[in-house]
């Protein structure tokens, strides 16, 4: 057994493609591919920010210049009268650039805007209105009608309701303060947590397929598992030695995506309020129990599947909807975060117990019961994979194609 | 030595290898109640077109295939019920069976060795010894997906003998090699046999038989129809050579299927 788990690490680490497209390359394709989407989003942010607007304003009310120049609106964008009498043609054709981009937004004040707003009395009277145009499928555009509510819109508002009430405490009835009661680490977990359990699954399963398929298919297909076959050791020793040579080579392959997750989700989501997330060793030791069940339940089933499998295309075949199970098994967890707890039996289920456990983990909240379940259920379905791979690996049928 | 009793090999057929094969039978009978005996010393030769059972029969002995009636024992091992003390005493070489491209054959060779429980010692010793006789040292350290297929077979060759066995099996143990590297495999087998040793090949190749076999069993469609010597076998079928031998024993014992 000690050869054969000797020779599965030798196979990976005596070739420096292997250890390229195994351990390196997964960190250089995080790490890149974050990295992107972090300098991608910060330039989408920035360029708004730089953009200038254009925007179209119609029946400007007498004060509009002289509140956009206090408001330091009519530096922010570009603004562009049109005139009350505007055919429809110039209308539209204002619309056609929103449409295409050329222009950011079109204002249309009620005629005698100003007048109307301070005549108000009684119920029943006008109340003006204003209509804004733009292209919500266009960053520029959403953000320009954002800008304008806030620099113009809400300071009118604000302006108006002065002058009718003069004392605007006279609109507050009451006021209402929050008072969060909460667990902080929870708090600090609960983003972490809806995506921790979805990563690390699909991470630890993707990491082992390749291998694992080789390993088993790809020997059967290569013709060197019958080389082996005839070797005077016992077949449940070969099994062994591959399960926990591909197991320690998965492990290993998983820490790499880990870790560059580590360094490369900052990069990504710094501006999504993450902040410090730490572990305490309790929770370490937790996830590194659930992680190497996790490993060990994914090589038996990836070289299972891979017994079946005359070569490493069938085995991928047969492999890919496995994968496909477990990553909405990953997701489905997602979606759970500070809902109703689940029930504790189904920590038992392999890799949606695993999942739970994960996000409990994530937001401090793991029991040793659950944790253990969610072990023991993967473990024992470790135990039988075992059983049972050892079983084909004695079966002439599955071994030889007799 | 090696004892064959009343082995016969029934295969499952599934409705896809029954396309293939053309038939509506369930079931193949690739070994027909085989009975044959092979001693020390001796090169004997499992002759049959394609097909016959010749690879089947020798699966079985190397402990690949289980019997579904009769028996097998090699150096009085039972290969069912001690697989594992057979493989020790055999080796198999065909050309479906082939060495991890991702290793040397240095490495292979150890690696096989210490799977044989054999100490790093004897190991070294032995892959000096036949490392020399097929000229591989040279090459030692490459990795055999970086090798000819003639490098590779001297490397199967070797690493297939890492443990000295007593039973050398070959199964067509020159088909796709070139000259000079089938003239390796063949001197070969002639010294094992010197040392000893049981070897037994299976061919198609009339001369390569002629040549190499002491004796010879004759297999079509699954049955043993003829054993003994080149001059036994030419006797019994009054053959001007072995082809001819063949082609009288094909006639008279091949049923085509309908």
């Amino acid at each position: 057994m000690k050869n054969i788990f000797k020779k599965e690490l030798m196979r990976v680490f005596s070739d420096k493609k292997m250890i390229f497209s195994l351990f390196i390359l997964p960190a250089i394709v995080m790490i890149g591919v974050y990295s992107l989407m972090g300098t991608m989003m910060n330039k989408m942010e920035s360029d708004i920010e730089e953009h200038v607007s254009v925007t179209y304003v119609q029946n400007v009310p007498e004060d509009f210049k002289a509140l956009a120049a206090q408001t330091g609106y009519d530096v922010a964008a570009e603004i562009k009268y049109v005139a009350a009498d505007a055919s429809a043609e110039e209308v539209e054709q204002i619309k056609d650039d929103i449409l295409n981009g050329d222009a950011d937004l079109f204002v249309v004040f009620d005629k005698e805007f100003l007048a109307k707003a301070e005549a108000y009395q009684n119920a029943g009277d006008p109340i003006p209105g204003v209509k804004l145009a733009y292209n919500s499928t266009m960053n520029y555009s959403s953000a320009a009608k954002s800008m304008f509510e806030a620099m113009v819109l809400d300071v009118y508002e604000t302006n108006l309701l002065q002058n009718r009430f003069g004392n605007m405490d006279l609109l507050t009835v009451f006021t209402s303060e929050d008072e969060l009661i909460i667990n902080e680490d929870k708090a600090n977990g609960l983003m972490l947590a809806s995506m921790l359990p979805y990563f690390i699954i699909m991470m630890l399963f993707a990491g082992a397929m390749g291998l694992c398929v080789d390993a088993i298919a790809g020997e059967k297909e290569r013709g060197t598992m019958a080389t082996m076959l005839l070797s005077p050791v016992k077949r449940s020793s070969i099994v062994f030695g591959k399960l926990f040579g591909l197991s320690v080579l998965s492990a290993l392959s998983s820490v790499v995506y880990a870790v560059s997750m580590i360094i490369a989700m900052p990069m990504a989501m710094g501006g999504l309020g993450m902040g410090e997330i730490s572990f305490s060793v309790l929770q370490i030791v937790e996830l590194l129990g659930i992680m190497v069940s996790l490993v060990l339940f994914n090589v038996c089933i990836l070289c299972l599947l891979s017994v079946f499998a005359k070569n490493s295309k069938e085995a991928s075949a047969y492999v890919t909807p496995v994968y496909m199970v477990v990553i909405v098994l990953g997701m489905l967890t997602m979606f759970n975060v500070g809902g109703t707890a689940p029930a504790t039996s189904s920590y038992a289920i392999p890799i949606y117990g695993s999942s739970l456990a994960i996000q409990a983990v994530a937001s401090n909240e793991l029991t040793l019961a659950q944790f253990g379940l969610s072990v023991a259920g993967n473990i024992l379905c470790v135990l039988v994979m075992v059983v049972v791979i050892t079983k084909l690996f004695n079966n002439e049928k599955v071994m030889m194609n007799a | 030595m090696i004892e064959i009793k009343n082995l016969t090999k029934i295969y499952k057929l599934n409705k896809k290898k029954m396309m293939e094969l053309k038939t509506k039978e369930t079931t193949k009978k690739a070994a027909d109640n085989i009975t044959l005996t092979a001693k020390p010393g001796e090169i004997y030769g499992l002759l049959g077109p394609n097909g016959a059972g010749k690879t089947t029969t020798l699966r079985c002995v190397a402990t690949l295939l289980t019997p579904t009636e009769g028996s097998v024992s090699v150096c009085g091992y039972d290969t069912v019920k001690q697989s594992e003390k057979v493989r020790e005493n055999l080796c198999f070489l065909t050309n479906e069976i082939k060495l991890d491209p991702h290793f040397s054959p240095k490495y292979l060779f150890q690696f096989f060795g210490k799977l044989h429980g054999l100490d790093d010692a004897t190991i070294e010793a032995r892959r000096k010894e036949l490392f020399e006789y097929f000229e591989i040292t040279a090459f030692e350290n490459k990795r055999i997906e970086e090798l000819s297929t003639g490098m590779k077979q001297k490397a199967s060759i070797a690493v297939s003998l890492v443990h000295n066995p007593q039973v050398v099996i070959f199964d067509e143990p020159t088909n796709g090699l070139d000259i000079v590297t089938a003239r390796n495999v063949t001197d070969l087998l002639l010294k094992l046999r010197d040392e000893g040793k049981l070897v037994i090949i299976s061919t198609h190749i009339m001369s390569e038989a002629e040549k190499l076999c002491d004796r010879i069993g004759v297999i079509i469609d699954g049955k043993k129809v003829t054993e003994g010597t080149l001059s036994e076998i030419l006797a019994e079928t009054n053959g001007a050579d072995l082809e001819d031998a063949f082609f009288r024993l094909y006639k008279e014992h091949h049923k085509e299927e309908k």
